[in-house]
């Protein structure tokens, strides 16, 4: 996706940095709010650095090279935020273009129960960065259970889905879900691939090529790391 | 009211307020890396919508008309680079193992020669620690090898049983350095060392296998010798060692030499030893388990990035770790944080090499039990020598990530050490420790170093930027608010 927002000029490239952009705002906000703007100013910054960002094609001039989508964005909006004299630009921000939606009551309520952080803005957007690829590797897989009737089942496998210990063990699941250990433990192990490879897919999407997966994991790793 | 933090039951730490769905964030992380599916089980059909081409493992009868030499008995394991059999050889009465390549690679139309190549060179290596190789060749388009069996477990299997002892890792790292040693000295690099391909056998002697083989099915090349998809799909996704690849093997296979391996043997002994893997920032093993803080060096060396700063071969790894088992117990240095080592590092001070002692500052402490190296205006509690330490930071440089840890923890009981005037010694080799002025300290700090961090050693100090040398790294200026 990465690479379609930014290799060509075409109506796909728009769609799919708009498509990134509505997944991944959430840190960038943090970010901002995080160097000290207020809720309006924040949103309206964040609103005026995805505008700058569709109507500049920043993306497509960047060097392909680099690689992280995640790292480019905070680069660019950095670069933007220093650049950007918020009072008289606030009018041409945006150019006519309707802003893309962004749920900012959402986001200011999410920000507000963010724990107050020691750590840096980056630190921060990272972090968010990582829950917000994670939440959304997880409502996708959900989606999935729920399609095919297993909302429930999602409900209770879904604490295993960080490895095979848990306060619950398999067979008090079992008896719960009223099927054999066997069966638990097979359930869970399929959820966990899917959930792997739906979760890679994501991250795919954000990074250059398939081998910097593993990369762009470590860097999550560490960015949920406390 | 305080409730009491909840846990990750994975990965024991605390569960933030925003994890996703409940669900430890860290775990979540970690299942997306590849290796988690490289069990053997789960190797063949698809995973997910990353993996290429499946492999399936014929049965033991299917394979038996292939061949005929051999009592194909079961299947004993299967992953991206092939299946394994146990078979028996009739005529020579023996147990084998019979490893079939996935049926991909016959594709290639160069790969038969190369694997010859290959193939021939891994039969020349011959040691205890190294699964021999009998017999390679092609049976109706299928590439196998004929290896001594092993009848074992292997160290994947070992630590998911319930780990190993720090004991018990330290009698397995020689005997991997000493396969990896000799294979080296013939000019074969495994590249894919892994606890999967560390075999234990019942009398626990270790064997490596599959030496080699990583380049063989261009796992890690991008050789272009080898059929395209298969390199860039199948294998790679379901090879999952992308944990054990030192960074030199991700990036270029071109730079890969036996100094890769040396990587690979410092994650397989950091996860030996705590169970983990050293991932992002990290912390060094002696944090986690009661072992000789020494080690940490060994392993923290052996996972530096650049190939130069790691171990140039392992036998210097088997030997480091050698002396420092086989040491006196009684000199052995403990885990950090033990409380009071002042009899000890006495000793250490009176010894004329050590011209450099970790003292804890801001606090008032007798002054007529300290030894005679501290300026008299130091009053504090001689901790630790820092020459062990000093090598950790050395190779600092380029590894932010596992270092940043070693530094917090180092921050939590920030020590400043002392440096005398005339200069430290370290492992017997002038190193330029100079003071910033004649007549006040030099401080160092075990860690990250930074300014602020040196409050809490009771003085006030100037922070320096951390420069490229231990030497420069992490001292700082300190007034007389010291002590």
């Amino acid at each position: 996706m990465v690479v379609e927002a930014g290799r060509r000029s075409s109506p796909q490239s728009a769609d799919a940095l708009a498509t990134l952009c509505e997944i991944y705002w959430f840190p960038l906000y943090a970010y901002v709010r995080r160097q000290g703007q207020s809720t309006d100013d924040a949103q309206d910054l964040t609103q005026g650095f995805f505008a700058h960002l569709l109507d500049k094609q920043t993306l497509r001039a960047a060097d392909r090279e680099r690689g992280h989508f995640r790292s480019f964005l905070l680069a660019s909006l950095k670069h933007f935020l220093a650049k950007q004299w918020r009072r008289d630009a606030a009018q041409k921000r945006g150019g006519g273009r309707a802003p893309i939606a962004l749920d900012f009551d959402d986001g200011e309520t999410r920000y507000r129960i963010e724990p107050s952080h020691e750590s840096t803005p980056e630190k921060l957007f990272e972090r968010q960065w990582a829950l917000t690829l994670l939440a959304r590797a997880l409502a996708t897989l959900r989606s999935e259970f729920e399609a095919s009737g297993k909302a429930a089942r999602f409900a209770s496998l879904k604490m295993y889905l960080g490895g095979e210990k848990s306060r619950v063990p398999y067979r008090e699941l079992a008896g719960q879900l009223e099927t054999s250990e066997g069966a638990v433990k097979v359930a869970i192990h399929r959820m966990r691939r899917r959930y792997r490879a739906i979760l890679r897919e994501e991250i795919r999407h954000t990074v250059d090529a398939a081998e910097d997966v593993d990369d762009e994991l470590r860097r999550l790793f560490d960015a949920v790391t406390p | 009211m305080m409730t009491s933090p909840r846990n990750c039951p994975q990965c024991d730490t605390e569960l933030p307020a925003d994890a996703p769905d409940g669900v430890c964030p860290k775990c979540l992380v970690q299942q997306g890396f590849d290796s988690q599916t490289a069990t053997a089980d789960e190797a063949h059909g698809s995973i997910g919508s990353t993996s290429g081409p499946g492999f399936r493992a014929p049965s033991p009868d299917e394979l038996s008309g292939r061949f005929p030499q051999f009592d194909i008995i079961e299947l004993v394991g299967q992953g991206g680079m092939g299946a394994v059999y146990k078979a028996r050889q009739p005529t020579l009465d023996r147990f084998v193992a019979l490893k079939i390549l996935p049926p991909e690679v016959g594709e290639d139309p160069a790969f038969a020669e190369r694997f010859k190549r290959e193939a021939r060179a891994l039969a020349m290596l011959s040691h205890t620690s190294i699964v021999t190789v009998y017999d390679f060749g092609e049976a109706d388009g299928l590439y196998y090898f004929v290896m001594e069996f092993v009848d074992g477990t292997n160290l994947r299997q070992t630590i998911a049983q319930g780990g190993l002892t720090p004991p018990e890792a330290l009698a397995i790292v020689p005997q991997i350095c000493d396969a990896l040693q000799a294979a080296h000295d013939e000019g074969v690099v495994h590249r894919d060392i892994k606890p999967e391909n560390v075999l234990i056998d019942k009398r626990g002697r270790v064997k490596i296998t599959d030496f080699g083989l990583a380049k063989l099915l261009g796992a890690d090349t991008d050789d272009t010798a080898i059929g395209k998809p298969f390199t860039l799909t199948g294998t790679r996704q379901v090879m999952g060692t992308a944990h054990y690849m030192a960074p030199e093997q991700i990036q270029s296979s071109s730079s890969v030499d036996h100094r890769t391996d040396i990587y690979s043997l410092g994650v397989v002994f950091y996860e030996m030893l705590t169970g983990e893997l050293p991932i992002g920032r990290f912390e060094p093993p002696s944090s986690k388990v009661q072992i000789d803080v020494r080690l940490d060096d060994v392993v923290l060396r052996s996972l530096a990035s650049e190939p130069d700063r790691r171990y140039q071969h392992a036998s210097d790894v088997k030997t480091e770790v050698e002396t420092i088992v086989n040491d006196d117990p009684g000199r052995r240095q403990p885990v950090p944080n033990t409380p009071d080592l002042r009899p000890s590092v006495r000793d250490r001070l009176k010894a004329p090499a050590v011209g450099l002692v970790v003292a804890k500052c801001g606090r008032r402490a007798g002054h007529a039990g300290h030894p005679a190296v501290l300026p008299p205006h130091f009053r504090g509690r001689a901790r630790r020598p820092l020459d062990s330490n000093a090598d950790v930071q050395r190779d600092r440089g380029d590894q932010p990530g596992p270092w940043d840890r070693a530094g917090a923890r180092c921050r939590q009981d920030v020590r400043p050490a002392v440096v005398s005037h005339r200069g430290g010694r370290e492992r017997g080799r002038h190193a330029p420790i100079r003071p910033w002025r004649r007549h006040q300290p030099a401080v160092w700090y075990l860690g990250a170093g930074r300014a602020v961090d040196g409050r809490g050693a009771g003085g006030v100090c100037q922070g320096i930027r951390t420069g490229a040398h231990v030497t420069q790294r992490c001292a700082v200026r300190t007034r007389a608010g010291i002590g």
